[in-house]
């Protein structure tokens, strides 16, 4: 299970008057996901998703608060935790130089796979995500969607517990994008946890089992989407946000 | 997973021999060398074999006995005697290389800066000491003096080295100098591409998601820096050592000299750039890994070029000879302990202390940067 409780993240910026300035991106984020299911966090461009996954990753640590993978945190069991996590974003660039099977097998490398496994893993992974075709194409020749398919691909290799998926359709085309929920979807199935961030709130809205909403740092709403839409009498998670937001100004 | 050291290594190899800049930078800049030993060569060798008929012609502006006459037929001086203006208009034209003008008994000679002027200097020079001496002795012998026990009152033998030693040495000393400075460059690049550049590139975020540990990032990425500029350190070697046998053997300025290195020698310049590769390496990814784009790297990376560079040329200048303080002494070691390797009296305790300065510098500047080499700072911190 996965234990995120008061976490804070401050930048320090400069303005434009070259004076440095503390900015909360996130303000006290607290959840858990129980294993087995899908968390969407979803918010608008600039709410803190993107912080709150990269600290749950473990590219950035928390100001405040602790980050629990079945008990372990980061400061004391970094490897251990690395060792069953994939982080995958919209952003996610990989070697250009390599060919598919050349990174699939370094990443199997990194996550310590057996030789006589790695092969067959890979193997595997390309025919379900059907990558036979460029599996010895060089990446830097491969399209947006052929690209992302080899991310995934690398996040599959060490079958890690859990997946930290931040706006990975972002910008892909409607085949290439069913391609990531389709994977997410049979990740569950297999019992895996996965934190799934996106500004589709639709999208959401078909695949988690539970739902963050964040604004401006804070957790403005989280449950399922049923409760949700339920709670603020809407049909659907996109009403419901400008509801709550609309809430939360009024309030103000 | 224990591996990873080894696995960042093969990636970074894999990079490196697979980009075109890693390994022209690699395999191109040695090839510099033979250019600078041969070129050099030649142009030495120009300087002290000018034919004498580019720089024979002088003029005089007064009569000349016939004992000068003589002496200067003797020294194979061209010479023409003409009016004070007459000879300048020929200096003009380039028709002489130089013009001497008599006041009572002061000779004045007259020219510019223009190299056959600088020769022809040297050669009236020459000219006029000869004709001191006959005149001398000519004094002496009328006074009845033996002008042996004036002249020769003393003894002076020559133990200098000749000047053609000199240059070969000077272009020998310059030709190692510059395998430090094609190691500096062959570092330069990978360390940048491989630190900033892959920050640039995005897959340093990736590569900081696996578990692997940033003491394992830090000293994969160090090890193929330091395969290239070990590589570069070879070539450069090999190929100042052929140049310089193929220069023995087209240039006189070589002649008398062994320019072949004897096993021991080879075995410390072997040791002298293993150290530097190691030592360029880990500066290079320290610098640039702080680095937030391959730019910037590059910009800081550029001090580092001339530091590497600096300190052996002033030790050329000032004649500084290596002490057991000094090869301890980053950087200047290197070019100091080379110097003494070529010319055969590389001290075994400079080598040593040159060893143990070197392992703790890299260990310093690796132990700072591991440390530091969190994922934060490194792919955030601006």
């Amino acid at each position: 299970m996965l234990k995120i409780q008061n976490v804070k993240k401050r930048f320090i910026r400069v303005n434009e008057k070259k004076q440095k300035e503390e900015f909360w991106a996130d303000k006290d984020i607290s959840f858990e996901a129980k294993d087995g299911t899908i968390i969407g966090i979803l918010g608008p461009n600039g709410a803190g998703k993107t912080t709150l996954l990269r600290m749950i990753a473990g590219i950035l640590e928390p100001t405040n608060g602790s980050i629990e993978f079945d008990g372990l945190n980061f400061k004391e069991n970094e490897i251990e935790i690395k060792k069953n996590l994939a982080y995958l974003s919209g952003n996610t660039k990989i070697y250009q130089t390599l060919t598919t099977y050349e990174l699939l097998k370094m990443c199997c490398d990194f996550y310590g796979v057996e030789n006589h496994l790695a092969k067959k893993r890979i193997e595997q992974i390309a025919t379900n995500l059907e990558m036979n075709s460029f599996l010895y194409n060089k990446i830097g020749k491969l399209s947006t969607g052929q690209m992302q398919r080899v991310n995934i691909a690398r996040c599959l290799v060490h079958d890690p517990k859990y997946y930290i998926l931040d706006e990975a359709t972002s910008g892909l085309d409607i085949i290439s994008s069913q391609i990531i929920l389709d994977f997410i979807k049979k990740e569950k199935e297999r019992g895996k946890t996965i934190l799934y961030s996106t500004h589709y709130m639709e999208e959401a809205e078909n695949i988690c089992d539970e739902v963050i909403m964040i604004h401006k740092g804070n957790i403005i709403k989280k449950g399922t989407p049923e409760s949700i839409l339920k709670d603020t009498k809407t049909s659907n998670l996109r009403d419901a946000f400008f509801k709550l937001i609309e809430g939360e100004q009024n309030e103000k | 997973m224990k591996n990873n050291l080894k696995n960042i290594f093969k990636k970074e190899i894999r990079e490196m021999f697979r980009d075109k800049k890693s390994l022209s930078m690699m395999l191109i800049i040695p090839l510099m060398i033979p250019l600078l030993v041969l070129g050099m060569s030649a142009l030495f060798e120009m300087q002290l074999n000018k034919p004498i008929e580019q720089y024979n012609k002088i003029g005089f502006a007064y009569e000349l006995s016939e004992v000068e006459q003589n002496i200067l037929k003797e020294m194979n001086i061209d010479y023409q005697i003409k009016t004070l203006e007459e000879l300048e208009e020929s200096y003009k034209r380039n028709e002489i290389n130089l013009y001497v003008k008599k006041i009572n008994n002061t000779y004045e000679l007259h020219g510019n800066d223009k190299e056959s002027t600088t020769f022809a200097k040297n050669l009236i020079d020459s000219y006029f000491n000869v004709y001191k001496e006959y005149l001398q002795q000519e004094y002496l012998n009328k006074n009845n003096i033996n002008p042996t026990d004036i002249l020769q009152i003393i003894n002076v033998e020559n133990k200098i080295v000749e000047e053609e030693t000199y240059f070969a040495n000077y272009i020998t000393n310059y030709a190692f100098l510059f395998i430090v400075m094609a190691i500096t460059v062959s570092a330069t690049y990978p360390a940048t591409d491989s630190t900033a550049g892959e920050k640039e590139r995005g897959t340093l975020e990736t590569l900081l998601t696996f578990p692997i540990r940033s003491k394992d990032i830090i000293l994969g990425k160090f090890l193929s820096v330091s395969l290239s500029s070990i590589i570069t350190g070879f070539i450069s070697l090999i190929l100042t050592i052929i140049s310089l046998i193929l220069a023995g053997k087209m240039f006189k300025i070589y002649e008398g000299i062994d320019l072949m290195l004897p096993p021991t020698s080879l075995l410390f310049a072997s040791i002298v750039i293993l150290c530097y590769s190691f030592l360029i390496s880990g500066l290079c990814i320290s610098i640039a890994s702080r680095q937030k784009s391959f730019k910037e790297a590059q910009s800081a990376l550029t001090p580092l070029t001339f530091i590497s560079f600096f300190p052996g040329m002033i030790a050329f200048m000032i004649n500084l000879e290596t002490t057991p303080v000094l090869s301890c002494v980053p950087f200047l070691n290197f070019t100091l302990l080379f110097t003494d390797i070529t010319n055969n009296n590389a001290n075994i305790l400079n080598i040593i202390l040159m060893l143990i300065s070197t392992f703790i510098v890299i260990t310093l500047v690796l132990t700072i940067i591991i440390k530091q080499y969190k994922s934060e700072n490194v792919l955030f911190k601006s």
